[in-house]
């Protein structure tokens, strides 16, 4: 009897919970009141922060873009404007590098911001005792002298312009002076400092970081129609891994702006009246690779063939179902001064039958057995699979071998690959550098491209005084890396986001959305 | 009593011992290092040597493993290579979810199960009966996550009744909390049937009845408290299968709980979090399992552990 009656009140319980939950997520949703709500964007990650210090990290959340200001930032046409520096002069022999820093700039603990904060952070950057994975990006600093309070100067150990580029990533965000010593070892996990629109408020690792708009900012750089305060209140970044969670998310309202959306999902997505997709060209490039000192890539031909083998436009539509574009370079061609216009015209068209005629001439008329490795996800996965397919047209048979990141990092590095697949995401033109120059064999020169003409003409680019030299100069490698086919380029994704209409003033930009700079959010 | 839980907890640490050694070796001879990892790209020989220098990663796999035995005895857990903070913390942080999941997930077990089974046997070879073994059947077919999506596509997506992803409160862990139960339930339900099966055929039940007592008497003062024996044993063993499915469970409800956690940190090489989160999920599962064999003596007046 007593049992039985628990059993059942036991289940009552249940129920009642169950009622008072439902009822109370009823509650939330009609709103409460007609006080000033706060305006708080949510927006959907398939992966946290690690740690949330520019100096420290290797993996950077989208959240210390907005917590930090930089000396110089880009703009919408991703031409390089100023940032903290207000202006900056380059000396004739480009060795000196002078910034004038803006004034009246203060950081979210009150301190003000001087040229202190600039010489300390590049400083703790260089220092081999912090670990800086950014270290090696600013080898060309000798170092870094302060004028006076608002002038810096920086003295180079060669000519370098792409420090342009460097000074305005995500990296070298500015941190107040002796951040470490007046923090301990809770900065970059419970506190960070920056001077940006946006300060940190909290971190939950694994669910969500937070991060407040900053009253006192109004130091935003020119070409930003808001140099204000932001308008939105409150920025969640929400870590939500299963893909299919995220969209889901993103339909009932959870979250206001997903980017990164799967290809699966664009169509469905678009055709609602509530969301908004916008495809933009992203600077990443997908490609095939070769082992190119092991035969049959040793020969330029076998390489050409491959390239004319390839049906790129087939594998975009069945990989991406469209949405991407064909690569016919090296570099993305949204990187407006260092692409080269005439990829298009030199690559290597479709062509199966001039593909079997090179492989003739280069002395396999049958074909060969080869390998192709890629990393277990399923968009790679696919690419493999379609390679797989276009290359058997030509006698070529391939077997398919997958890996897991860390793994497939490993392989690469032992020098086992033949074939490979990879996909690189990186908005400048050294990217070429990264991969191509000989000192980087065997890793991340997993080409294994180890060629004099290249480091020439790499080395040559890199180190031209003026911006716009260094982009002619970078054109010449592209011309030249196509002609020796030293890859198989197939694709640039296009950057797809989702938008809710609740967002208002959105406006694309090609590095990072600029939330500051207007957008704002209806709550109803 | 208390000489068997004191040995049993002896016993506790070889096992433990054994475990970390396996995860060790795992690690020390698998693919893949975490240092390229927070490194990053540009980095140099030298400092790549000197990252690996400061986690102990040169040092011969003995060493590396006294050195952790070492740290573990004085209940520190080491620093995650990745965060760069103690992993102490980052379990701390993760471990209550997990557990509340999987305590609602036995909660909705029992207050399914034990109707069900008993119904089914008390009702043998009726409607009821092929009812409930139908649905226990189903339940065992289907895969925890499968369940969780379903769960999480109905009731959060369409009917908005619950949160697709954690929004901190207790209604995130009630859809995940039932997918564990419901399944769970399934194989429970067999179990509190086929032993009070066995139990209502015993002698005593026989003399029960012709005692005059109530029906309901019999079978739930009687009967079910001797069956539900083999049942808590079999809970027990039941637990370290929970938290496998839970791992899913917290992928697909964004969860930040510890199952996730270690497979992102397998996934990344971070090696002193699995180690850390493998010590005290293998403890938690000992410790269940001697629960469970404390209660199994509780309940049977006939063992007793001397």
């Amino acid at each position: 009897m007593k049992v039985r009656k628990y059993c059942r009140f036991l289940l009552s319980a249940l129920i009642l919970v169950l009622c008072l939950s439902i009822a109370a997520g009823c509650s939330q949703k009609t709103g409460a009141g007609k006080e000033p709500v706060e305006k708080v964007l949510s927006i959907g990650y398939d992966r946290d922060a690690e740690i949330l210090d520019t100096i420290k990290t290797a993996w950077y959340s989208d959240a210390l873009i907005y917590i930090h200001d930089r000396l110089i930032t880009r703009d919408y046409e991703f031409g390089y404007k100023p940032g903290l520096a207000e202006k900056w002069d380059v000396s004739d022999d480009g060795l000196t590098w002078t910034f004038y820093l803006r004034k009246g700039v203060k950081f979210h603990d009150g301190t003000d911001f001087t040229a202190e904060d600039v010489k300390w952070t590049i400083d703790t950057i260089k220092n081999p005792d912090t670990g800086s994975p950014f270290r090696g990006d600013l080898e060309a600093i000798k170092e870094v002298n302060i004028i006076d309070d608002y002038t810096v100067e920086f003295v180079l150990n060669y000519p370098f312009p792409n420090l342009l580029y460097n000074l305005s990533a995500t990296a070298s965000g500015i941190h107040p002076a002796n951040a470490y010593e007046k923090y301990g070892d809770d900065y970059g996990k419970k506190i960070v400092i920056g001077t940006g629109p946006f300060k940190f408020q909290e971190w939950i690792p694994g669910d969500k970081l937070v991060i407040v708009k900053n009253e006192e900012y109004n130091w935003g750089p020119e070409w930003m129609s808001n140099r204000g305060p932001a308008l939105i209140d409150k920025i969640v970044l929400k870590t939500i891994p299963d893909e299919n969670s995220r969209v889901m998310e993103l339909e009932v309202g959870g979250i206001q702006i997903l980017r990164n959306v799967p290809e699966a999902h664009v169509e469905k997505l678009d055709n609602l009246p509530d969301i908004t997709v916008y495809k933009e060209e992203a600077t990443k490039l997908g490609y095939l690779a070769y082992a190119t000192d092991k035969e049959p890539f040793s020969d330029v031909r076998v390489r050409r063939a491959i390239n004319h083998a390839l049906n790129r436009e087939e594998i975009i539509q069945f990989v991406f179902r469209g949405y991407g574009e064909v690569a016919y370079g090296y570099l993305p061609p949204a990187l407006k001064d260092e692409y080269l216009q005439e990829s298009k015209d030199l690559a290597y068209e479709y062509n199966p039958e001039k593909a079997r005629q090179l492989l003739a001439e280069a002395g396999y008329p049958n074909g060969f057995e080869t390998t192709i490795s890629a990393d277990n996800s399923s968009k790679s996965s696919k690419l493999a699979e379609i390679i797989q397919n276009q290359l058997k047209a030509v006698n070529i048979n391939a077997r398919i071998q997958l890996y897991d990141s860390a793994s497939y990092t490993d392989m690469l590095k032992e020098g086992k690959q033949e074939l490979f697949i990879r996909e690189y995401s990186w908005s400048n033109a050294d990217i070429l550098d990264w991969f191509l120059l000989s000192k980087q064999f065997p890793y991340p020169n997993h080409s294994r491209w180890v060629d004099d003409k290249t480091d020439e003409l790499i080395t040559f680019a890199a180190q031209r005084p003026t911006w716009d030299e260094r982009a002619e100069a970078y054109k010449e490698v592209q011309r030249y890396l196509i002609d020796q086919a030293v890859w198989a380029p197939i694709y640039i994704p296009k950057q797809m986001i989702a938008v809710r209409k609740e967002v208002k003033n959105f406006k694309y930009h090609p590095w990072m959305l600029q939330y500051n700079d207007g957008f704002d959010l209806v709550v109803e | 009593m208390l000489k068997f839980i004191a040995k049993r907890l002896v016993l506790m640490v070889p096992v433990i011992i054994l475990m970390t050694i396996i995860v060790f070796s795992i690690f020390y001879f698998a693919p893949g290092d975490p240092v390229s990892r927070i490194a990053g790209p540009n980095v140099t020989p030298e400092v790549y040597e000197s990252i690996r220098q400061k986690y102990g990663l040169d040092q011969p796999f003995f060493v590396q493993y006294l050195r952790f035995v070492k740290s573990v005895l004085k209940g520190d857990l080491g620093i995650s290579i990745l965060q760069d903070r103690p992993v102490i913390e980052m379990i701390r942080e993760r471990l209550p979810v997990t557990l509340q999941i999987g305590l609602l997930g036995f909660v909705i077990t029992f207050i399914i199960a034990i109707p069900a089974g008993v119904a089914a046997a008390v009702k043998q070879n009726t409607i009821i009966d092929y009812l409930c073994m139908s649905g226990t059947l189903v339940g065992t077919a289907i895969p925890t996550f499968w369940l969780g999506m379903l769960l999480l596509y109905v009731f959060a997506y369409k009917l908005r009744w619950f949160p697709i992803s954690g929004d901190g409160t207790i209604r995130q862990l009630f859809l995940p909390g039932l997918a564990i139960g419901l399944t769970n339930a399934a194989i429970t339900a067999r179990m509190v049937r086929s032993s009070m099966l066995d139990v209502l055929r015993q002698d005593y039940i026989r003399t029960a009845r012709s005692k005059g007592l109530y029906e309901k008497v019999v079978i739930y003062r009687h009967a079910l408290k001797n069956a539900l024996i083999p049942v808590i044993t079999i809970m027990g063993l039941r637990l370290g299968w929970i938290i496998g499915g839970s791992v899913a469970l917290e992928i697909i409800f964004s969860i930040p709980g510890l199952g996730r956690l270690m497979v992102d940190s397998i996934l990344s090489r971070d090696y002193p979090v699995v180690q850390g989160a493998m010590i005290i999920l293998t403890s938690s599962i000992i410790l269940a399992n001697i629960l469970a064999d404390i209660l199994y003596a509780i309940v049977d007046p006939r063992i007793r552990y001397s």
